[in-house]
């Protein structure tokens, strides 16, 4: 565990939908843009809000840490 | 969208000890092209793919999950292992 703790900074991003009532009735799925990253790709930077509202960068970590970012859907977190 | 507030709440109820974030604007989303749309009764909504994304530290994309291969984080942990192991071997 603490070897996993060393190698990764793991980020967890929680986009919750407006309301958790839609997914079982929504009638059309669209991509809206297109998924085109790939394995060797350059990761787009991203600035993205800590829960301590502080800004969190990809580039903060280049050259220190490797990244695990989670993209976690209906987490259920209330907001 | 959570904001940070509601996953500052979530973070503190389940102990979690890694950043949790938010894409308020939607910017990283449509960047990585894991934002999806939904028609609901002529409304349209928009939230995210879940994902897995393994960057390692020259921000090099090393491993994707999508969707239900993303519940399961342990593909993308072994390869954060294997990322650490090579690193340090070097």
């Amino acid at each position: 565990m603490q070897t996993r703790r060393a190698i990764a900074s793991f980020l967890l991003l929680a986009a919750l939908p407006v309301s958790l009532v839609i997914p079982a009735r929504s009638q059309n799925t669209e991509q809206v843009t297109k998924t085109t990253l790939k394995v060797g790709d350059h990761a787009p930077d991203f600035t993205l809000l800590s829960d301590q509202w502080k800004t969190v960068k990809l580039s903060d970590f280049r050259g220190k840490k490797n990244v695990f970012l989670a993209v976690y859907v209906l987490a259920f977190t209330g907001g | 969208m959570d904001s940070p507030a509601a996953n500052a709440a979530f973070a503190k109820q389940i102990d979690i000890k890694f950043p949790l974030l938010s894409d308020m604007n939607k910017k990283m989303l449509k960047d990585y092209g894991i934002l999806k749309g939904y028609d609901v009764q002529s409304e349209n909504y928009q939230w995210a793919q879940r994902a897995n994304i393994v960057i390692d530290k020259d921000g090099i994309i090393q491993h994707i999950d999508f969707d239900e291969s993303a519940i399961n984080p342990n593909n993308a942990l072994s390869v954060c292992t294997d990322l650490h192991k090579k690193q340090t071997s070097k």
